[in-house]
């Protein structure tokens, strides 16, 4: 650098001036040097490092490195992260918000103090006032239980005190029910519980729906009970049974007419318990018969019972329908089928009675006629011998057939109403002279007479007629015993009326034959010994008096008749 | 992804902070394709305290970074793991 004005003295004056300016911007960049080194330092021991070593970089390479502006690159990608992350962070937020708003369940978080830290939008539609509007602060037990402090059922209280999840199945409140869960939350230094979640699950809807079941079920068992009486107090006997044709309930008049167990019943088949049933009738226990099948008549054997049983069967359906077994009720029709042909007895032989009354009238005329001139032939010595015994035949058989019209004439009387009024006769006495007109024939047959009698045997019926009947099986006992045997007269009483039975050890009366011995004209004598209207005229009598007549016989056994007559008199 | 580029930093040798620095620059040299998982930096140092200085700063910038101890050095690699 030259200065013309300055010469040699100004110009060393320069150089010394250049030379403290060149120092003194040297001190600079040493100044300069150190506080990037510095800075360097500081920003290096942010990032987690060891400070520059200054063998490491001297100045140059320093600034050459620019390490402030890497740091500043790297601060800022650090930087750009974190505000990734907040930002994720924050939408997380938002939507773990939203799920614990939207969730079906109500959430609250309670500290220590039963303070109600946060709670969902589900928990305060739940169990917050509508009119509250903030309830973070406030008491649990206040808000949520309508209560001055935490109850024994609370779960929240044992959660602080145990540090585990509680579990209640269930609590109400507030008119409805909640499954409630607690489990910690935030615990202190010492491990102690500081906030609890509380998951309420509202279960009023179960619930209701778990009453409404047990009221149906109630309901349905009251039901169930009242059938079950209906059922016990039929007078008909029910049976049901299942698609197998087994019986699995039978009722109180069921057991009573068969006469069983409820455990015999139950161990039958329905066709088992019903094996007399004819065959035409057997699809009545068809369990796949859809039809009802009514008034089936059924006989029933049971040890020494016969009955007749009418049975009425119905299908039994499920609920989609489908067969499932069958209801079976009947009722004993035995005594009623008794009753039912003894009417049918009695209107029989009173049709039979009238015709008679009429024949009878028109022939006992002729029949007289004849008898009377062949007695007046009789009288006439000029006859031979020869046409006088045919005349005696004449008037023999003439006798006899007066005498059946004067047996038409008895019978077609006694199935008319009498109007006359009814006598009481001591039976026991009755017996006794009829058995003394006979006792001359038992001791020529050599026939044994017993008889078991009660006191005070009084019968509704007229004394002769009760001979007339008495005289009359007696002698069908003596026909059918022919020689020997024995005949046993007892009397009894069944309610109001009296019993007399007369059984003889004969042959008995042949099965085929016993529902006609009743019949007018039914007779197993030859020809000409006998009318066939012996037992049909007794019947007509007994049945005159309200009283009934039944025959027992079993072929070899002997035959027995009894004749219920009432005691006393009826109105 | 084979298409991934590989750059790889031999620093083996050098000590921090100088290892850091360097790894740093090229961090932000390479990070929009570090970031897009396009590159992996993979760097070999046989110094210690790097393993832990250089995968802190780089995962402080969410990047994924895997730490390989082999046999006479260690290999650091930054960017997204195949």
């Amino acid at each position: 650098m030259n200065n013309p004005a300055g010469g040699k003295v100004g110009g060393k004056k320069t150089a010394n001036a250049l030379k403290e300016e060149v120092q003194r911007l040297r001190d600079e960049n040493v100044r300069y040097a150190r506080y990037i080194r510095e800075k360097t330092n500081q920003l290096l021991e942010v990032m987690g490092t060891l400070p520059l070593r200054p063998e490491e970089f001297d100045d140059r390479e320093l600034l050459t490195l620019d390490p402030i502006g890497i740091i500043a690159g790297s601060f800022e990608q650090v930087f750009e992260y974190l505000n990734e992350t907040i930002s994720d962070l924050s939408q997380a937020r938002d939507e773990l918000q939203a799920i614990f708003d939207a969730t079906g369940v109500g959430i609250s978080i309670i500290d220590q103090d039963f303070t109600i830290v946060k709670c969902n939008e589900k928990q305060r539609e739940l169990l917050v006032d509508k009119q509250l509007d903030n309830v973070c602060g406030s008491y649990c037990y206040e808000v949520y239980c309508l209560k001055n402090g935490p109850g024994l059922d609370c779960p929240a209280v044992d959660t602080f005190a145990t540090g585990r999840p509680v579990v209640v199945s269930e609590v109400r409140k507030k008119d409805k029910y909640f499954q409630l869960v607690t489990t910690p939350y935030a615990k202190d230094a010492n491990g102690q519980v500081t906030r609890v979640i509380e998951v309420a699950l509202d279960i009023t809807a179960r619930k209701k729906a778990e009453e409404e079941e047990q009221r149906q079920r109630g309901y349905y068992l009251a039901e169930k009970s009242k059938l079950a009486s209906v059922l016990q107090s039929l007078s008909e006997g029910l049976l049901v049974t299942d698609s197998r044709n087994r019986i699995i309930s039978v009722n109180g008049a069921a057991l009573q007419i068969l006469d069983l167990s409820q455990k015999q019943v139950q161990e039958l088949r329905i066709n088992e318990l019903f094996a007399e049933c004819p065959a035409e009738a057997m699809t009545i226990f068809d369990v796949d018969t859809p039809q009802a099948c009514q008034n089936v008549e059924i006989p029933h054997r049971y040890q020494d019972r016969e009955l007749l049983l009418s049975v009425n069967s119905v299908p039994l359906f499920d609920g989609d329908n489908n067969l499932i077994g069958r209801v079976f009720t009947f009722r004993d029709i035995t005594e009623e089928k008794h009753r039912q042909e003894v009417l049918h007895r009695t209107e029989k032989l009173a049709a039979v009675g009238q015709l008679s009354a009429g024949i009878a009238h028109e022939l006992n005329t002729p029949l007289g006629s004849i008898l009377g001139y062949a007695r007046l032939l009789l009288k006439n010595n000029q006859l031979s011998t020869q046409q006088k015994d045919r005349l005696h035949v004449i008037a023999e058989q003439a006798k006899k057939s007066s005498e059946i019209i004067q047996g038409l004439l008895k019978f077609a009387r006694t199935t008319e109403p009498t109007g006359q009024p009814v006598s009481v006769c001591d039976a026991t006495a009755v017996i006794g002279e009829t058995l003394k007109i006979l006792t001359a024939e038992f001791e020529s047959r050599g026939i044994e007479i017993r008889t078991d009698f009660i006191p005070d045997a009084d019968a509704t019926i007229d004394e002769k007629k009760l001979e007339q009947i008495l005289l009359n099986i007696l002698l069908n006992s003596i026909q059918a015993l022919q020689k020997g045997g024995s005949i046993l007269v007892t009397t009894q009483t069944s309610g109001n009326r009296l019993q007399l039975t007369i059984t003889d050890t004969g042959p008995g009366i042949p099965p085929e034959i016993l529902p006609r011995i009743f019949d007018p004209f039914f007779t197993t004598k030859e020809v000409g010994e006998g009318t066939g209207l012996g037992l049909s005229i007794c019947s007509g009598i007994i049945n005159e008096y309200d009283g009934s007549i039944d025959v027992f016989s079993e072929p070899g056994k002997g035959a027995s008749f009894t004749i219920t007559l009432p005691m006393e008199q009826t109105e | 992804m084979s298409d991934v580029q590989k750059i790889e930093l031999d620093i083996l040798g050098q000590v921090c902070p100088a290892c850091l620095l360097v790894v740093l620059r090229e961090m932000n040299t390479h990070r929009q394709r570090i970031k897009n998982g396009e590159t992996q930096l993979i760097i070999k140092t046989d110094h210690r305290d790097t393993t832990r200085t250089i995968p802190e700063s780089a995962r402080k910038m969410g990047y994924d970074v895997k730490v390989r101890n082999l046999e006479t050095y260690y290999e650091i690699t930054i960017g997204k793991n195949e």
